[in-house]
């Protein structure tokens, strides 16, 4: 499974929504996804991937995708990808 | 009292002895207790034996995601109080939300999240603590969930006194509504906390019932020469307390009035019981509704089956209610021998308890009490429920360590 299905997949876990209906490009907060749930959420995503994502990175995560692209990045610093 | 009556239009139970008012009230008519071996994952080293479990299957009340995400003690918060909700028929679509407000108990709040956390952190050596984990464990959690799930925006409060805090927040809730600021409250507790570390350090008190060897569901015998301590049990339970105007206007069923809350505390100790403190607690709730001992008909007694605590209850109770002679006398059980004890949570359970005396005159029993300890003299309900009078009052006693006293009389509808 790619990376991209793979958060999907969690997203739909964790917030209760079909994955087929998650847009990565939609803002997260169209999936009723606040703050707080968000940061237990990226606690979950560097779990499963076995990666940090930076206070910094955090904040400029607003979609799926762009998760998608930081959690990439981190996997390829690592040598994981 | 001020000029409102306090009517209780719901209850909601999640308890050892099942999840419903009906399912709890039949175990307790029946006798049938809750208190089982405790399976190893729970008890792992804490040496403790016996517990009353909740049968609890969080779906379809909550969605995976939920049940992750709430404490195991606020999800039986928003079970039960979601049960009184529905019982009273009051259609919160239509009600004054800001006038309806929550007030809980909870002894220790979210121990499954806490323990969860440590075990992380000092066990897996993973210092990276879930985000959720103060919003799960703080011990307002299990309350606020409550008042989130219902959009409940009146007034809130979370009482954290031990074995008393769930009879204060209905006693509180009483008061809240009798003092016009609120329509109805959600008031009761909630309290999880069997895992193996708050298990150890219960242990550690030396104050635990271990199984008994010939049947474990006999282990907790309160008023008996055989008593060995007490069992811990989890659960929740919830009352729709509403105004008695509010309640009458909208033809809702009232079960009966919560008219009496004595508050006391002994401070002579942080865990021995005091006499005079359980006294003044009976007589203010007394003095508060107005009633004799005498109108009293059943007591459920805080009776936890330690030697110290049954033998200062027993005494309290005849300084207030006198020696027990003839059949009139007042029929005091306690029925933690069947659901154990629920610590934060006991108080409101037990008055959904002496509600079955209330309602329909049937005493639940202090079950295997086969052998009466001479020091515990009082009207017993031995070993089987009895079938009373309807009473005029019930009361409900709710002793803690930190040496609070709680106590609630109910009246007939």
């Amino acid at each position: 499974m790619d990376t991209l299905a793979r958060i999907k997949d969690l997203a739909a876990k964790e917030f209760s929504i079909d994955p087929k209906g998650l847009d990565p490009a939609a803002p997260l907060d169209t999936f009723g996804i606040d703050s707080l749930s968000f940061i237990e959420f990226m606690f979950k995503i560097e779990e499963e991937f076995g990666v940090s994502v930076s206070d910094e990175d955090l904040r400029s995560i607003k979609t799926l995708a762009d998760l998608e692209h930081h959690v990439a990045a981190a996997l390829a610093a690592a040598g994981k990808a | 009292m001020g000029a409102r009556r306090v009517a209780i239009t719901g209850a909601g139970v999640i308890s050892p002895l099942g999840n419903s008012l009906a399912e709890f009230h039949r175990a307790l008519a029946e006798g049938r207790s809750g208190i089982r071996r405790l399976p190893e994952e729970i008890t792992q080293g804490s040496g403790v034996q016996v517990g009353a479990m909740v049968d609890w299957n969080p779906v379809p009340m909550f969605t995976e995601a939920e049940a992750i995400n709430i404490d195991r003690v606020g999800q039986f918060a928003i079970a039960a109080a979601t049960q009184a909700l529905g019982a009273s028929g009051l259609d919160l679509n239509s009600a004054r939300r800001e006038r309806i407000g929550v007030h809980w108990g909870t002894g220790m709040g979210g121990a499954h999240t806490l323990e969860a956390s440590f075990q992380r952190l000092y066990g897996s050596r993973d210092w990276r603590a879930r985000p959720l984990t103060v919003v799960m464990a703080m011990n307002n959690a299990a309350g606020s969930n409550v008042a989130l799930r219902h959009g409940l925006r009146g007034p809130f409060a979370n009482y954290s006194t031990a074995c008393s805090s769930s009879a204060m927040a209905l006693g509180e809730a009483m008061r809240t509504i009798a003092a016009g600021r609120a329509d109805a409250m959600i008031a009761g507790g909630s309290e999880a906390l069997l895992t193996p570390g708050t298990l150890a350090a219960w242990f550690a008190l030396r104050t635990l019932a271990p199984a008994d060897p010939a049947d474990p569901a006999a282990s907790c015998k309160p008023f008996d020469k055989r008593r060995s301590g007490l069992v811990l049990g989890e659960g929740a339970a919830a009352f729709v307390l509403e105004d008695e105007s509010h309640a009458r206007a909208r033809g809702a069923h009232i079960h009966g009035y919560l008219t009496g809350y004595g508050n006391s505390c002994d401070a002579t100790h942080m865990s021995r019981p005091d006499r005079d403190g359980q006294v003044r607690a009976m007589q203010e709730a007394l003095a508060e509704s107005a009633r004799e001992p005498g109108d009293i008909g059943y007591i459920n007694a805080h009776g936890t089956a330690t030697m110290v605590g049954d033998t200062v209850e027993a005494d309290a109770v005849r300084a207030v209610f006198g020696e027990p002679d003839g059949d009139g006398a007042v029929r005091v059980s306690s029925t933690k021998s069947l659901h154990g004890h629920l610590l934060g949570g006991a108080g409101a359970l037990e008055f959904a308890a002496a509600l079955l005396a209330l309602e329909k005159g049937i005493a639940p029993p202090t079950a295997y009490l086969e052998q009466p300890d001479p020091a515990c003299r009082v009207r017993h309900v031995p070993m089987k429920s009895e079938k009373i009078a309807l009473p005029r009052a019930v009361m409900s006693n709710s002793f803690a360590f930190g040496g609070s006293n709680v106590v609630l009389i109910a009246e007939r509808a």
